[in-house]
């Protein structure tokens, strides 16, 4: 029986150390677990109560355990806060009959973009306008960047943003933010929940 | 470059969307002719002005967004659901030709 082991879709190119410079920081984010929940219809608010999603488009529900990210009217993206193997199955009990719960773990990879020059980095990919007078914490959106889904969800009211990427274009997109990052500088971090 | 405005997500570039079409075609019945379905299929209005079309989200929140656009101007007047029914504008202030 072969062994298989998990690969991140970054391989090792998280172990990279960027140049130094201190314009922007990526934090590639391991161990989370991540489903998107589907309500059946008719059962979009007793769905969202009972999970304790919010319904607002653009914005994400922080909780001690998890944050949920509206994509579409009865539809979320929700990641756990830490490694947690029951967290789907959980969502999944909770849902039953009023939703359907779908296990996302691996689909997506997630970089924390974060540092002084974190939003002009986005501007060069994102058509979003995250100016502050716009986009403070909680702020979430499914838009293409550097022509890649992407789901941005800001952290922080100051420009931090967790990219949550599909896996198969995880390495394009990462060729993408390092290579427009080091105009300004940047560091590699690697961060496990 | 157009900015279109989704009933769901907000005011996004036209990149996020693609173009799916003539929204005005209503699909004929199950027994209607096979030239009431010639023209359900294929024939399409080349209008120079207000028209109705779908945009589909694809880049957001992947929903079909009806879309009241000018072929002239690129202008977009309206936008809603694919339930919403939106009259394209009459006055002149409002653009209609
Ligand atoms: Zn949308």
């Amino acid at each position: 029986m072969a062994d298989f082991a998990a690969i991140h879709p970054l391989g090792d190119l998280d172990q990279l150390q960027g140049d130094g410079g201190e314009g922007i920081s990526l934090t590639v984010v391991h161990g989370f677990q991540s489903a998107q929940v589907f309500a059946v219809s008719g059962k979009e608010s007793a769905l969202a109560n009972k999970l304790k999603l919010g319904t607002t488009p653009g914005v994400a529900t922080d909780s001690r355990t998890m944050t949920a990210l509206p994509v579409s009217p009865g539809q979320w993206m929700v990641f756990s806060k830490k490694q947690d193997g029951a967290f789907v199955s959980m969502l999944a009990k909770k849902s039953n009959g009023l939703g359907h719960v779908s296990e996302q773990s691996d689909s997506r990879i997630c970089v924390r973009v974060s540092g002084p020059q974190a939003r002009e980095l986005m501007s060069r990919g994102c058509r979003l306008d995250l100016h502050k007078s716009k986009a403070g914490k909680g702020f979430c959106a499914q838009t293409p960047t550097a022509q890649v889904g992407v789901l941005l969800h800001q952290v922080d009211d100051a420009a931090v943003y967790d990219l949550y990427v599909y896996s198969g274009f995880a390495r394009s997109f990462w060729h993408w933010i390092t290579h427009t990052a080091e105009q300004f500088g940047y560091r590699v971090n690697s961060l496990r929940l | 470059m157009h900015r279109i405005d989704c009933p769901w997500c907000g005011e996004r570039d036209e990149v996020e969307f693609q173009y799916q079409g003539d929204a005005t075609k209503v699909r004929p019945k199950p027994d209607a002719s096979e030239d009431a379905f010639f023209d359900y299929t294929y024939q399409r209005d080349n209008p120079k002005g207000w028209h109705t079309e779908w945009w589909h989200h694809v880049g957001g929140c992947r929903q079909w967004v009806k879309v009241v656009r000018n072929t002239l101007t690129h202008e977009v007047h309206k936008t809603g659901g694919p339930q919403s029914k939106l009259p394209l504008p009459r006055r002149k202030a409002e653009g209609g030709l």
